[in-house]
């Protein structure tokens, strides 16, 4: 994909699908490297399943037979040197912490490097598709964070459904603002 | 033109489970999801991407053959899932322009 955010939506919609209550989306910028983790408390895969979802043939899908979210956000991050893991413990295994936590590294100063893109978009694509579920979203940039918490909204919100369009445009303008107090302070650093 | 007349003109077969497949048209690329959903159907879809993921868009994008351009060599586990998925494969020692040229000429 162009951007790794797309990635990062598939794999966040992955974790819905396994029934995730909450999903984590977490992004941390340090130095020359790029760590995308996606943590969920859903239901988890066995060791058999974790294995085979990096091969593009193995698919939870019944309409075709072909399977690329991981397997693309693997060659994403290994044509930069960097690597993907991923542990699950399932249901049965761990009646109380089970889920999913998927980790993808990459090395951001390699020409192959994937742009992240638009990341918020996807933010809000998921919070638009799945307002009964919460996500939490941090992004950690040489130690500024940005962050998203659906559990926090919907304390305020009480009744209110997250994807409603004065919900979703003040999530919107949320993580922009955030974004740019971030570019600021980083022009400023810049010009000291 | 088939698939299979492609080693009479100098593509070098790696797998060759489907050669009766006809070639309409060509698509080029190397980013894999982009081909995924451009690459029409029956292409030869020329590439320099070397890894299984290739096989599973060639699949999905239903190309009658993948052709590995600038001679790049591939594994052979790869040959194996090819076969596996009845996907063509051949190679061309040709830079990616001259190879889509030279199939330009053989296909109009």
């Amino acid at each position: 994909m162009k951007e790794l955010s797309l990635n990062i939506l598939d794999v966040a919609e992955n974790s819905v699908k396994a029934g995730a209550s909450l999903t984590q989306i977490l992004l941390t910028e340090q130095d020359d490297t790029l760590t995308i983790e996606i943590v969920d408390d859903g239901c988890g895969m066995s060791a058999d399943v974790v294995r085979s979802v990096t091969d593009p043939f193995y698919t939870t899908r019944t309409t075709r037979k072909v399977g690329l979210g991981i397997p693309l956000l693997k060659l994403a991050c290994e044509q930069t040197g960097g690597n993907l893991a991923i542990s699950s413990v399932t249901q049965e295994e761990d009646p109380v912490n089970h889920g999913t936590h998927v980790t993808a590294t990459f090395h951001t100063d390699h020409i192959d490097f994937t742009p992240l893109g638009d990341v918020s978009s996807s933010i809000l694509t998921l919070i638009q598709g799945h307002p009964e579920r919460d996500f939490l979203f941090r992004h950690q940039i040489d130690g500024n964070v940005v962050e998203l918490d659906t559990r926090n909204l919907r304390e305020v919100l009480e009744d209110v459904p997250l994807n409603s369009y004065d919900v979703m445009e003040w999530v919107r303008g949320y993580l922009q603002e955030q974004y740019e107090t971030l570019s600021e302070d980083s022009v400023h650093s810049g010009e000291e | 033109m088939k698939v299979k007349e492609l080693p009479a003109h100098g593509f070098e077969p790696l797998a060759l489970p489907d050669g009766e497949r006809e070639i309409d048209g060509v698509y080029i690329g190397d980013l894999l999801s982009w081909v995924m959903g451009r690459a029409q159907m029956d292409n030869a879809w020329i590439t320099i991407m070397t890894n299984v993921n290739v096989i599973a868009v060639a699949s999905l994008a239903d190309t009658s053959c993948v052709i590995l351009a600038e001679g790049v060599e591939m594994p052979a586990d790869l040959v194996e899932t090819a076969l596996e998925k009845d996907i063509n494969v051949l190679r061309s020692t040709q830079p990616i322009y001259e190879t889509a040229i030279q199939l330009a000429g053989l296909i109009s």
